[in-house]
Order: C-alpha cells, then structure tokens, then sequence
C-alpha cells in the first residue's frame, strides 16, 4: 500500500468503554488514524463472529473489536464472551492460513484517550504493513 | 475394570442375538440400529419395536445413512422417552448425541447406550452398488487386522477417537482376528451391567484397550497429520480457500446433515443472508464481476464459528457433498484446533458447557491487553 | 406482469448468422462483449471456469477481462441458472440493465421463478442457446479432464451420448420453442462454423437492431436440423417415459426407488422451483414426542428414521411438479444416486399433460394451481353429470 493509499479498518466499539474513550480522544484533540471506521454496539459481547467475517470478506484491511476491560463490562458478562469469540476467530484464521493479524480485540476503558489513539495509531500502521486484503479483488467468495 | 463377556458367535449374529434376546424378554420395548430397506443393500436407522421386524435388523452394517446421534436427538427432542429401548451407534455418533444433549435437543434417559470399537463407515456413494457385498467383506476383514480400508470415508480413515466414550455397553471389534466366531462384550456402566446376564456367554477378564487398538491408533494419528496437511497449499490462505470451495453449489446439504447443525431454520438460510438486489450496482463497480449464488465463503467460515468447535469428525458433510469439496477434512481440522485451544473435546462430558456461551474469567488474560 | 412483454412476441420466421470463425464459444462470447461495451447490458450473468480450479459458477460478468473465464455451454450444470438468476434478483428492484444467457430448461426455471415472484425480469434479457446436454456432476469432479474432453466430443457432434446426464438424454426442449419465454435465442445445432441468432420478443429484435445486426438470414438450416434432432429426442423422451411409467406401475414400485434416501433434501435444495426460504417438510410442525414415535413403531412394529422419507417425495411433488422444467439437477446432487430427476420428469409430465401445461413455455401461462375455469374437470367432481353438460352444450 503506497503512502496515498489509505487501508479501510472498520472498528466494532462497545458503546460504554470503547466509544467513549473513542469520543474522549477526539474531544481531547489526539490524532486517530483516518482509516479507521467506528460502529458503535452496546457490548462488545454484542459482536457477532459474522460482523467480523462479513467485514473481512467484503474487503475490510482490518476490523477491530473494541470493548471495557474483563471485569469491567457495563452487562457484567459480555466481553467475556466477545474474547472468546476472538479467540476462535483467530484460531480459525491462524489454522486456514488466512490472514489472522486482519482482526483483533482491544480492552480500551473510557478514560483511556490516549491507549485508544495509541492501539489505533499502532494497528494502523501494522494493517498498512499487511497491505490491501485480497479478498476486496476476489469475485469467487 | 469393566465387566466382560466373551461371546462364542461371529460379532455381527451375536450383538444380534444380544439385542432380538433383550426384545423378546422385554427388558427393552425397543430398538434403534440400522435394517435392511431392500435386497439391494439400501439400510436406513429405523426404530424397531417387533421382533419380527428385528429380523431385518443389521446393527453393525458398515454405513452411516444419517448420524444417529441427529436421529435420536429428533426422537428425544420433546422429551424423554418413558419405555426403555437400545440403541446402536458409532462412537462419533454418540459424541454427537452428548453435544446435542448438551444444548437440549435431546435425552439420553431410559436410552441403553451400545457402541462399538469403530473401524468405520464405507462411502455412502457405495450404497446399492452392485458389489456392495464384497467390500463389506473386504471391509470387515480390515477391522479384524485393524488395517485402514480405503472405502471408508477420510474422516473415518483418520479417526483416532475409535472407542466409545460414554456408552454402557461396547462390542469390541477393531483387532480381533477372530471375529468370525467370537468377539467380547464390554459392560461400562451399572446401567449397561443390569443387561449383562442376557449375554449368553463367558465372563472373562480383558481391557478394550489392546496392543493392536494402540498401534490402529498411531496409525490413524499419522494419516490424520497427513490429510491435514494436504488440506490447504502453503501459499495465500484465502485463494486456496477458495479454490477449494469454488464448486460448491450452495446446497447447504453439509449443514443439513451435520447433526451438531441443528437449527430448524439455518441463519445461512434465512432472509438475513438474501442478496440485498440494491447492492449490485456497487458491487460490481468494485469488483468487475460477482460469484452468484454470493455468500459462499461466508457460509462456510460462518458455519465454522458456530459449530466446529464441537465438530465430531463423523464426515456426514464430506459424503452428502455432490461436488466432493473435503468439507469434513477441513472442519475437523479447524475443528481440531479450537478444541485443544478451548481444552474442549466434544463428547466426551455430558455435564461439561460446549465452549460458546461458557467462559473462565482468568483465561486468556493476555488477549485485549496489548 | 412484466411491462416489457406488452407486445406479443414476434414471428421469428428470419434471424442473423453469423461466422464462427474462431469457434462457437468465441463467437458467442463476442455478441456479448460487443453488447457490454456499447452499454447494451449492465452486466452478463453466464457460466464461468473458476481459475485454477476444474470448477464452474455462474457469474455476473462487468469487466471484460472476464470473458477469458467465461464458457456458455460448460461440461457440468452446476447451480441451475432460474436458482442463479433468482438469487440476486428477488429482494428488491433491479436497477442494472442484466443479460441472462441459460440453457432452455434454465429459461424455463425462470420464467417459473417469475410467475412465483422469485425473479424480477424487469431489465433482464433472457437469452436461451441450444442445448447439447451436460454431464453427470458426480462423474465430472471424479475425472474433470476425462470427463471435459468427453463432453468436448459429445457436444460438437450433437450425439445422444449414454454419458450424458440422464435429463439431458431424455430432453427434448433443449432448443427453441414456440412461446414466449426467452428474448433471443442463439442456434448451434448442427453447425460448428457458425452461430443463428433468433429473436424470440420485441426485445429480443431491439437487442439485435442495438447490435447492428439485421434479422434478414433464413432459418430453414438450422430450423430443419433442429426438427431432426428434436424428433429424435422425443421419441428417447417417449420410451424413457414409457419405461419409467411402467417401473413405478409395479406394487411398491415407485417406493423401491427410494429405499436408499438420506433424507438430506440435497434435491430439494437444488431445485430451481423449491424457493421457500423453509420448507414445511424441514419444519417442526412434524415433531413428536417420544410417546408418539413409539406408538407409530408398534404400528407396523419399525419406524424408520428420519421420518416422512416418502411423505417428503411426494409432498415435494404435490408442490413443485406441475413446474418441473426436468433439468435434472435434483439428481446431480442427490448423493446415493436415487433416479429423483427422472422419477419427477416422469410424473410431472403426466401431470402437466392433465392441465394442458408446459411450465416455462409462456410467460403469460397463469400457474395451473393459481387458476382455474368453472367448467373443467367435470369428470372428476361429478362423473355421471357431465354427459348432459355435454349434450347442453352441443344444443
């Protein structure tokens, strides 16, 4: 991916944690990586392993989950289960020799401003390091 | 140590006799194993209460028309069933009833579980062949030798998980050279010792677990990492996925006859899954060109996170396949690796939560965290 | 109704020949490129080789690089073309100019669909071609190469090949027919050197006035071997259904054949015309409690499981065979190679005949269930009353 090419990294943000932080960093002026498309969910318990593969095969550089640290979730229980949903996926990934690095999962509390801005920043460039996901040329998917 | 009985009858007439003896004298009202449909060598599972029809009956016949499992959990799926009946199913098949009975679609109560050391279950395209009779033979003569016979189908050939878990009574049958005139009979459970005076033969002292079922086991273990291998070329995971794929029709004959795939109504075949007619235009600006049916790959890896991690490598999916796609070589593969990384092996604890809507606090503290 | 089919189609006595200098499939190919790149089409749904794979799929083809990929008449019928065309036209307006090039039993599958309100055919040009047969989609993926190069062979000699699918021996509306289903049609039979096109509808004449080809050329060539050919196919039709009709006359005749089934519903999944996102015979509504299982084993004293292998066949039939198109797919896809597609062929042929109806011969062709005249069937309602109607009548 050249420097004017931009990846499309969507980002599955739990509304309590995640987002707010999201929010906290923009209103406290921290540079975010335009590549970066939020959905806000309620809990991360809320994202279905299908928002994550259909983003994948449609063509996403990287989808990110976002949620509250274990322990800390609005529902009490939610991401617990969304690390586990990770987990799978990414070992469905790592076994099938897809790209596994192409999604992740991020503990990003609503104070944390700058860890939101520094996961992003960070996941940013390792997406561009992946370059484009090939799936967005694939026509037999 | 489990109780065993020796029986001095080839293995097929004697669980035969074992099973028409429990009918006749009524300790059991009923029994579900395999019969015989025609001459031609078509068999179905049927549920045989008479005994006159139980002369039909061919409980060990090397096919697996439907998972059994899948069968008895539409049997049990409103309730228990109060009239106590045996049945005869393959070990996977049993793993798979645990699983089903794990997410309530199915009970095992008043149900005499028998199983068997498994070499088995021939392709179902072998089915009403013309020389149906002689590859049962050949079959059967592999499992005396516990050699691996290729009309099995794969998962069957790379099958480590060839005992019972969980059944109250098992036929041992994989090595025995002599299973022509005797075989033995293992009884389990308290459940499966109640049942063991209907077994017209000797008690004996012997383990399922012999030299030869060991040996079976590496060898099944070694073709196992083979096929698992050749899954998949080194190069870019997801052009080789899918090529494999690419002539897959969209049946969705895998997902109907998985029996750990047992919603009624499929997401994947639902209206959440319909092609939005309004999103061609753009696809087609991006891409050139659209696969249709579309969702292919979707399909497949969607059907992986809901069920692969309780996958009981039993192969159902690879057979009713009309296109030959290795569906059950590449599930039970990825199948494989969530179940060491959730420490999860399906079957084999009734009481144990299948992995998803389960979780520990204090696992995976590292993930989330970098 | 489709607003495009206000016209009635017009007489296709005279069609364009072309020279198909490099080969039917290049030619073919051609009329299609030349059409995109003029805007004609929007895109052009056509069956395609997967690269890299022996594989083939249908595609909605834009780009024209696409067209290397492209077959119209591949070895396999893999999903049936009414099944393709319906999966992405059903759940909304289409708003792309598409171009559906289908084997005639495909056509016929969707203008099935399109009666059913499964297929949007607004903007959509059907364009039916000759139909040599495919081969058996179990045989091909064992043996693509073998398979391919007999289906090479088969196809340029038009021969009624013992390998072909069993449907497709038996088939005899694999070319035109006299109704109003496709928009055009392209002609191969007989000829290896050049293509017929013939337009079946005013939009199958303003596709070629678009194409710039004037519909001046006589048809008698490829009518009078299409005639030959289509002669010769009924009478294997007719002896195919003759055989089959008296197979399932005898006792248990028709249930035999079914002895193997799954109950995998592989054929029903497949079929163009079974549309229903649930099909009542995948529903609860044929659950039981234990109790009842065992109560309907002591029955006969067995019951075999799944349940309603037969009630599920001819409950199929009782739904879908009055539109049988007999493409054959159910039978490609069944995987203990039961003869469904010909069991279904033969009796939605006998059906079809009591209502007078060829499903996919005419779009305007009311669905015989969705219809109905106050005065037929007389003889099945009130047998001893209709000989005075008749006499009424005849007064």
């Amino acid at each position: 991916m050249n420097n004017k090419q931009i990846p499309n990294i969507i980002g599955f943000l739990c509304n309590w944690c995640s987002y707010t932080g999201a929010d906290l960093a923009g209103t406290s002026r921290m540079k975010i990586p335009p590549s970066l498309k939020t959905i806000r969910v309620m809990c991360s318990g809320r994202i279905d392993p299908l928002f994550v593969l259909k983003s994948f095969l449609k063509g996403a550089d990287g989808v990110m989950m976002m949620g509250c640290h274990p322990g800390d979730c609005h529902y009490q229980k939610g991401n617990y289960n969304a690390r586990r949903r990770y987990v799978m996926l990414n070992d469905i990934f790592k076994t099938l020799g897809l790209e596994e690095k192409r999604i992740g999962l991020w503990w990003v509390s609503a104070s944390e401003a700058s860890r939101f801005a520094k996961v992003t920043n960070e996941y940013n460039e390792e997406v561009k390091k992946l370059g484009t996901n090939p799936a967005k040329e694939e026509i037999f998917l | 140590m489990a109780k065993a009985v020796k029986i001095k009858k080839n293995v097929e007439e004697g669980l035969f006799d074992f099973l028409k003896s429990l009918l006749e004298t009524e300790k059991i009202k009923g029994v579900f194993t395999l019969k015989k449909m025609d001459d031609n060598g078509a068999v179905s599972y049927s549920l045989i209460t008479s005994p006159d029809e139980f002369k039909k009956a061919v409980p060990l016949y090397p096919f697996m028309p439907v998972n059994a499992g899948k069968a008895l959990s539409s049997f049990t799926l409103l309730g228990k069933t109060e009239e106590p009946i045996a049945a005869v199913l393959r070990p996977c098949e049993l793993r798979a009833f645990v699983e089903l009975i794990k997410r309530a679609q199915g009970d095992v109560e008043n149900i005499l579980i028998i199983s068997l050391s498994c070499g088995g279950v021939l392709s179902l395209n072998l089915m009403g062949d013309k020389d149906q009779e002689s590859t049962v033979s050949k079959y059967w003569e592999s499992v005396k030798k516990a050699e691996i016979s290729p009309d099995t189908r794969e998962t069957c050939q790379f099958c480590e998980n060839f005992l019972p878990i969980n059944a109250d009574i098992t036929v041992a049958a994989v090595g025995n050279k002599d299973l022509d005139k005797e075989f033995t009979l293992f009884f389990n459970t308290p459940k499966g010792e109640e049942f063991s005076k209907e077994a017209s033969g000797s008690s004996v002292s012997e383990e399922i677990e012999t030299k030869e079922i060991n040996d079976f086991k590496k060898k099944r273990e070694e073709l196992k990492e083979k096929f698992f291998k050749e899954t998949q070329s080194e190069d870019t995971g997801l052009k080789s996925l899918v090529n494999i794929f690419a002539p897959c029709l969209g049946c969705h004959g895998c997902s109907h006859v998985c029996p750990i795939c047992y919603c009624t109504l499929c997401e994947f075949d639902s209206k959440t899954h319909n092609y939005p007619t309004s999103s061609l235009g753009s696809d087609l600006m991006v891409k050139g060109g659209l696969k249709v049916p579309s969702g292919n790959l979707l399909f497949h890896l969607g059907r992986m996170t809901h069920m692969a991690v309780s996958c009981v490598s039993c192969g159902m999916c690879s057979d009713v396949c009309p296109v030959n796609i290795p569906v059950a070589t590449i599930f039970s593969k990825v199948g494989s690796s969530l179940q060491k990384e959730f420490d999860y092996f399906p079957g084999k604890d009734i009481e144990e939560p299948a992995p998803q809507g389960t979780y520990k606090e204090d696992e995976f503290t590292k993930i989330g965290e970098q | 109704m489709n607003n495009n089919q206000k016209e009635t189609k017009t007489n296709p006595k005279k069609g364009k020949i072309l020279p198909a200098e490099k080969g039917i499939r290049e030619e073919v190919l051609n009329i299609f490129k030349k059409a995109l790149a003029d805007n004609i089409f929007d895109a052009l749904l056509i069956p395609a080789k997967v690269p890299n794979t022996d594989a083939y799929s249908w595609i909605l083809l834009q780009d024209e690089s696409l067209f290397d990929i492209a077959d119209p008449l591949p070895p396999v019928m893999t999903v049936q073309g009414g099944r393709a065309l319906s999966s992405f036209s059903k759940n909304g307006e289409l708003d792309l100019k598409i171009a559906a090039l289908m084997k005639p039993c495909e056509i016929r599958a969707a203008v099935e669909l399109f009666k059913l309100h499964q297929i949007d055919l607004n903007l959509v040009t059907l364009i039916s071609i000759d139909c040599p047969g495919a081969m058996p989609l179990t045989d091909y993926m064992n043996d693509p190469k073998k398979i391919g190069e007999s289906f090479k062979k088969i196809s340029e000699k038009w021969e009624i090949s013992e390998s072909l699918r069993p449907a497709c021996q038996n088939c005899h509306r694999f070319s035109l027919m006299d109704g109003t289903a496709s928009d055009l049609h392209i002609g191969l039979v007989g000829e290896n050197n050049k293509v017929t096109l013939i337009p079946n509808s005013s939009i199958g004449n303003d596709l070629l006035e678009k194409l710039g080809f004037e519909p001046n050329d006589s048809l008698k060539e490829w009518e009078s071997k299409k005639e030959k050919l289509v002669k010769e196919k009924t009478k294997k039709r007719d002896a195919f259904l003759k055989e089959w009709q008296e197979k399932t006359k005898k006792t248990d005749g028709f249930f035999n054949e079914l002895n193997k089934c799954i109950n995998c519903h592989n054929c029903m999944n497949a079929c163009p015309i079974c549309y229903c996102q649930q099909c009542y015979f995948d529903s609860q509504t044929i659950n039981f409690k234990p109790e009842t299982y065992i109560q309907k084993t002591k029955e006969k004293g067995a019951l075999r499981f799944p349940l309603n292998t037969m009630l599920f066949h001819i409950g199929r039939m009782s739904h879908m065979v009055l539109s049988c198109v007999s493409c054959g797919a159910c039978e490609d896809a069944c995987p203990v190679s039961i003869p469904v597609g010909r069991l279904f062929s033969m009796v939605g042929d006998q059906t079809q005949k009591e209502f007078n109806y060829v499903p996919g011969l005419n779009r305007e062709d009311p669905l015989p269930l969705q219809d109905f005249k106050e005065d037929e069937f007389c003889e099945v309602e009130t047998p001893n009353e209709c000989e005075e109607k008749v006499t009424e009548e005849a007064k």
